[in-house]
C-alpha cells in the first residue's frame, strides 16, 4: 500500500502500460512508432519504480525514476538525430525497407 | 708428461680445419684451403707421433684422457674420453699419416678442375671425415665411438655425393648412408645390450666384467655380438650390406682412397677387434664372422675378375680384403687380422691414388678397355702401382704376404680346412684379378682415343710424392709381423697388440701350434698361388691381349653376364627391399596423407562452411526481426525461471 | 475505496487508453499528441502514489521536453502517414502476437504471486521535496555528475548525427 493504493494496482496498470508499449515496438513498422512504444515501456518501468519505492517506505524508487527520465532525454534526442539522417537518406519511415545488412 | 701434447690435440686439428675450411674457405681462396685442409691433418699426424712414439717404446700401459662428463641419466653416464692403448694407437699410427698423404695428394688431383667453393667443400668434408675417424678410433666408451662411427657415415655420404650434380653420384651417396645406417641399427641394439649386461658402455668396465664372469654373461653375448656384427658388416661392406661400395666409386679418387679403402671401412674390423673380449665369449658368434668373411672375400675377388672400371676392380678387391680381416678375427686371430689392416692401408690407398692418377692421365676415363700401355708414359705411376699390386697379391717379401699368411695360418691352425681353401683360392684371384688390371691398364697398346693419347702425361708431384712413400711402405711394412718360422718371438706387431686380447678364463678353441714345416708348407702354398694367379693374369692379359678370356666369356655368355653383372645383387635388392618399401611409402602417401588427414581437415573445413550458409539466413538485415528474436529469447528465459524457479 | 484510489485507478486507466492509442494510430502528430495525454494521465498517478515532483519533472522533461522534440522532427522532415500495406511476411506479426500473450500471461502471473514485497513498510514516505534532493546530492551524486556527462555525450552525438552530408 502506498498511501490507500494497493501496490497490485500499481503493478497491474505498470505491466499494462509495458504490453502496449512493446506490442507497438514489435508490431509496427514506422520508426517514429517503434520509438515512442519504447517510451511508454520506459515509463511504464518508470510506473513500477514509484510503486516499489513506495511500497518499501523509500525514496529510492524516485531517485532513479529522476535518473531514468535523464537518461530517456539524451537517448531520445541521439535516436531522433538518427531518424533524421535516416530519413533524409532514404525518405521512408518504414523500417522493413531498411535493410542494407541484410545477407 | 706435461710437455706432451694431449690426446683432445689430435681430433681436434682436423675440427679445426674442417672449420676453417668450409667458413672462409670459398673466399680465401684455393691456396688457404690447401694449406690448412692438408696443415691441419699433417699438424694432427705430428701431434699424433708425438704422443705414438713415446707410447711404442715404453710400457704400453693404457691412456685415458678424459675431457668431461657428458651424459649422466640415472644408473647410466658416459664421458668424453679418448683412450690410447696398443689398438687405437695402431689405428691412429696409419690413419693419420695415410690420412696426410691423401690430402697432399688431392691438392694435386682436385685442384684444377674445381671452383673456389667446390675446393673449399671437398677438403672441410674430408678434414671432418679425419676428426670423425679419429674419434672413433680413439674412443673410450662405445658411444664415443658411436659419434665417429656415424660422422664417417655421414662425410662418406657428403664427399661420394660430392659431384652433387651427377645424379649417380648423389644416388650413390645416399645408398652408402642408407645401407650403412642399417648396420648402425644392429650396432645400436648391440650397445643397448651391453649396457643391459653391464651397466655401462666404457671398455674399461665392460670388457674387464667380462672376462672376470664369462659363465655368467656368455649366453646372452652371442646376441650382442652378432647385434655388433650387423653393424660391422654395414661399416665394413661385408655380405649383404656391401652393395653400397662399389657405387662409392662415384665420388673422387683420393675419398676412395682414404675412405673406401684405407680408413672408414676398416672401422668394423676395429670394433671387433676392440671387442674382442665378447666375442670370444660368444663362438658362435665368431663363427659367423669368420664365414660372412670367408664368403665376401671369395664372392667380391669373382666379381672383380670381370669389371671393367678400374675404381670398380678396386672397389671388390677392398671388400674381398675386408672379408680376410674378418675372416682372421672369426678364427681368433685378432692381431692378423690388424695387421692385414694396418698392410692394406698402405697398398690399397696407394693402388686408388695410383689408378687417381691414371684417371687423371686420361682426361676422366675410368674403363681399363680404353687404356694400354700407359707404363712408358707414367713411370712413376706404373712402378709404384706394380709395387702395390706385388703386395696385395701376396707376393714375399712385401707386406701383403706377411699379414695375409698370418690370416692363412690362423685359418688352418684353428681347424678349418674349408675356410682355408676359400681364403687361398681368394689370394689366388686377388694376385689374378690385380694382375688383369695391371696388364690392362699399363701393359700393350694403347686402346683410347688420339685425345687421350696426347693428353698422357704423369701427375704432378704432390701426387707422385704420396705414391711413392705408400709404396716404399707396402714393401717395407711386413717385417713387423714375421711369422714365427722366420723370426723366433714372432711377430713384433702381434706381441704389441697383446694387452688388447687378455687371456680369458675359457678354454678357447685350443689352437694347436703348427710345426715348422707345415709352416713352411702353408707359405709355400700361399706363394705357389699367388705367383700362378700373378702368372695367367700376365699371360692371359698381358702378352694375349685378353683373346683366351675372350673365348671363355664367348663360350659362357649367361656366366659371364651375371659376374660382370656383379651377380645382379643390387638388382634383387631392389625387388625385395626397395619397391615393396617404395609401394608402401606410396600407399601411405596417397592413402593416409591424402585421404584420411588432408580428408578430415577438407571435411571440417566443409561443415564450417555449411553451417556458415545456413546460419547467415537469419541475418534479415530488418530491425523488427531482431527485435522479435531478442524478445522471443526473454519470454523463453522467463518461462525457463518459472519452471524451474517455482 | 478510497478518493486516492479511485483517481488512480482513473488515471492509470487513461494512461493506458491513451497509450494504446498512439500505438493503433497511423498519423505520428497524433500518436504524438495522444501519447503526451498518456504522460499527463501518468503524472496524475505519481501524485497519488506521493511523488508531486517526480509528476512535474514527469510532465515539464518527458511531456513537455521530449515529446515536443519529437514533434519538431516530425514537423521538420514532414514525415507523412504511415501506408497501410499488407504485409509480406506476416510471420512476424503471427510469432509477436503469440509472444505476447505468453508473456502477459506469465508476467500478471508473477505479478500476483509473487508481487508483494517481503517487508512492507509501515507508512509511505510523504511526498516532500527535500529529503528527496538531500538523496540526490549524497548518495546519488555519482550517477548524478555520470548524467551530466551523458547529456553532453548525447548532446555531441546528436549534433554529428544529424548533420547534413558535405556534397562531395
Amino acid at each position: 500500500m502506498i498511501g490507500s493504493v494497493p501496490l497490485s494496482d500499481v503493478l497491474v496498470a505498470s505491466a499494462a502500460l509495458f504490453l502496449v508499449g512493446l506490442a507497438g515496438a514489435l508490431l509496427r513498422r514506422s520508426a517514429i512508432s517503434i520509438f515512442l512504444s519504447i517510451e511508454v515501456m520506459m515509463n511504464a518501468a518508470n510506473l513500477a519504480l514509484i510503486g516499489y519505492g513506495g511500497a518499501l517506505g523509500t525514496r529510492e524508487g524516485q531517485l532513479l525514476v529522476f535518473f531514468v527520465i535523464a537518461i530517456a532525454a539524451a537517448e531520445a534526442s541521439v535516436g531522433l538525430a538518427i531518424f533524421v539522417a535516416l530519413f533524409r537518406h532514404k525518405e521512408t519511415i518504414d523500417v522493413n525497407k531498411i535493410n542494407l545488412l541484410k545477407w | 708428461m706435461s710437455t706432451l701434447f694431449s690426446l683432445w690435440w689430435i681430433p681436434a686439428l682436423p675440427l679445426a680445419g674442417f672449420l676453417l675450411c668450409i667458413l672462409f674457405g670459398k673466399k680465401l681462396g684455393k691456396s688457404f684451403v690447401s694449406a690448412v685442409g692438408a696443415g691441419s691433418v699433417g699438424l694432427a699426424t705430428v701431434v699424433a707421433y708425438s704422443r705414438l712414439i713415446p707410447f711404442f717404446s715404453g710400457d704400453l700401459a693404457p691412456a685415458v684422457e678424459r675431457l668431461s662428463s657428458w651424459i649422466t641419466a640415472g644408473s647410466f653416464s658416459a664421458d668424453l674420453a679418448l683412450r690410447l692403448d696398443p689398438l687405437s694407437a695402431v689405428m691412429t699410427s696409419f690413419v693419420t699419416f695415410v690420412g696426410f698423404l691423401i690430402h697432399v695428394y688431392s691438392i694435386g688431383y682436385m685442384r684444377h678442375d674445381e671452383t673456389e667453393a667446390g675446393y673449399a667443400r671437398y677438403f672441410s668434408y674430408l678434414n671432418l671425415f679425419m676428426f670423425s675417424m679419429l674419434i672413433l678410433i680413439l674412443g673410450q666408451n662405445f658411444l664415443v665411438m658411436f659419434v665417429g662411427w656415424e660422422g664417417v657415415g655421414l662425410c662418406s655420404y657428403l664427399l661420394i655425393g660430392y659431384y652433387y650434380d651427377r645424379e649417380y653420384a648423389a644416388a650413390a651417396g645416399k645408398k652408402a648412408f642408407v645401407v650403412n645406417r642399417i648396420g648402425d641399427f644392429g650396432f645400436l641394439l648391440g650397445m643397448f645390450g651391453i649396457f643391459t649386461l653391464f651397466g655401462s658402455l666404457d671398455f674399461d668396465r665392460v670388457f674387464p666384467a667380462a672376462a672376470a664372469d664369462p659363465g655368467r654373461y656368455a649366453p646372452a653375448l652371442t646376441v650382442v655380438c652378432l647385434c655388433l656384427f650387423v653393424g660391422a658388416v654395414g661399416k665394413s661392406a661385408q655380405v649383404p650390406l656391401y652393395v653400397w661400395l662399389p657405387d662409392a666409386m662415384a665420388g673422387p679418387t683420393p675419398v676412395s682412397a682414404l675412405i673406401h679403402a684405407a680408413t672408414m671401412v676398416t672401422a668394423g674390423v676395429y670394433m671387433v677387434t676392440r671387442c674382442n673380449v665378447l666375442f670370444r665369449l660368444a663362438p658362435e658368434a665368431m663363427a659367423v664372422v669368420a664365414v660372412i668373411g670367408g664368403v665376401t672375400a671369395i664372392f667380391a675377388a669373382v666379381i672383380a675378375v670381370a669389371q671393367n672400371d678400374i675404381k670398380k676392380v678396386l672397389a671388390y678387391s677392398t671388400v674381398s680384403q675386408l672379408g680376410y680381416m674378418f675372416l682372421a678375427c672369426g678364427v681368433g686371430a685378432y692381431a692378423a687380422g690388424m695387421f692385414h689392416v694396418f698392410t692394406h692401408a698402405f697398398f690399397k690407398a696407394c693402388l686408388f691414388l695410383g689408378s687417381g692418377a691414371v684417371i687423371h692421365a686420361m682426361g676422366g676415363e675410368q674403363d681399363m678397355r680404353k687404356m694400354g700401355g700407359l707404363a712408358s708414359k707414367l713411370p712413376i705411376t706404373f712402378w709404384t702401382f706394380l709395387a702395390a699390386t706385388l703386395a696385395l697379391a701376396g707376393v714375399p717379401p712385401l707386406a701383403g704376404f706377411f699379414s695375409k699368411d698370418a690370416i692363412l695360418a690362423s685359418v688352418f691352425e684353428g681347424g678349418s680346412y674349408i675356410l682355408f681353401a676359400i681364403g687361398l683360392l681368394t689370394a689366388g684371384l686377388t694376385a689374378f684379378y690385380m694382375m688383369r688390371l695391371v696388364s690392362l691398364t699399363f701393359a700393350g697398346r694403347f686402346r683410347g682415343t688420339h685425345e687421350q693419347e696426347h693428353h698422357l702425361h704423369e701427375a704432378p708431384a704432390s701426387m707422385t710424392l704420396p705414391l711413392v712413400i705408400l709404396a716404399a711402405l707396402s714393401v717395407v711394412a711386413g717385417f713387423l709381423g714375421l711369422p714365427k718360422v722366420l723370426a723366433e718371438n714372432g711377430s713384433r706387431f702381434a706381441a704389441m697388440l697383446e694387452p688388447v686380447l687378455p687371456k680369458l678364463a675359457t678354454a678357447e678353441g685350443a689352437a694347436h701350434e703348427l710345426s715348422h714345416s707345415v709352416e713352411w708348407l702353408l707359405i709355400g702354398a700361399s706363394v705357389l698361388v699367388a705367383v700362378a694367379g700373378l702368372l695367367v693374369g700376365w699371360s692371359w692379359y698381358g702378352r694375349g691381349q685378353g683373346a683366351v678370356p675372350g673365348r671363355i666369356a664367348a663360350a659362357w655368355p649367361g656366366l659371364y653376364a651375371l659376374v660382370a653383372e656383379k651377380f645382379r645383387i643390387d638388382e634383387l635388392y631392389d625387388v625385395l627391399f626397395v619397391r615393396p618399401f617404395d609401394a608402401l611409402c606410396r600407399g601411405l602417401w596417397k592413402v593416409v596423407d591424402v585421404l584420411i588427414i588432408d580428408g578430415v581437415l577438407n571435411a571440417s573445413a566443409f561443415f564450417v562452411e555449411l553451417a556458415g550458409d545456413l546460419l547467415r539466413f537469419l541475418q534479415t538485415g530488418n530491425v523488427r526481426n531482431y527485435a522479435l528474436s531478442l524478445f522471443l529469447g526473454l519470454v523463453g528465459l522467463l518461462l525457463l525461471v518459472i519452471g524451474f524457479g517455482y | 475505496m478510497t478518493v486516492s484510489r479511485l483517481v488512480f485507478d482513473a488515471a492509470a486507466v487513461l494512461t493506458v487508453l491513451f497509450a494504446a492509442v498512439m500505438v493503433i494510430h497511423r498519423h505520428p502528430v497524433k500518436s504524438v499528441l495522444a501519447l503526451v495525454v498518456s504522460f499527463f494521465g501518468l503524472a496524475v498517478c505519481y501524485v497519488m502514489l506521493f511523488a508531486p515532483f517526480i509528476a512535474a519533472i514527469q510532465v515539464i522533461v518527458y511531456a513537455g521536453a521530449i515529446l515536443v522534440l519529437f514533434l519538431f522532427v516530425l514537423m521538420l522532415l514532414n514525415v507523412p502517414e504511415e501506408a497501410r500495406e499488407r504485409d509480406p511476411r506476416p510471420i512476424q506479426r503471427f510469432l509477436s502476437g503469440a509472444a505476447l500473450l505468453v508473456f502477459a500471461a506469465s508476467l500478471l502471473g508473477i505479478i500476483s504471486s509473487h508481487g508483494a514485497p517481503a517487508a512492507p513498510a509501515a507508512s509511505s514516505p510523504s511526498g516532500e521535496v527535500a529529503p528527496l534532493a538531500r538523496m540526490l546530492f549524497s548518495s546519488g551524486l555519482l550517477p548524478f555528475e555520470a548524467l551530466s556527462v551523458l547529456l553532453l555525450a548525447a548532446l555531441v552525438g546528436a549534433y554529428v548525427l544529424a548533420q547534413r552530408e558535405e556534397a562531395k
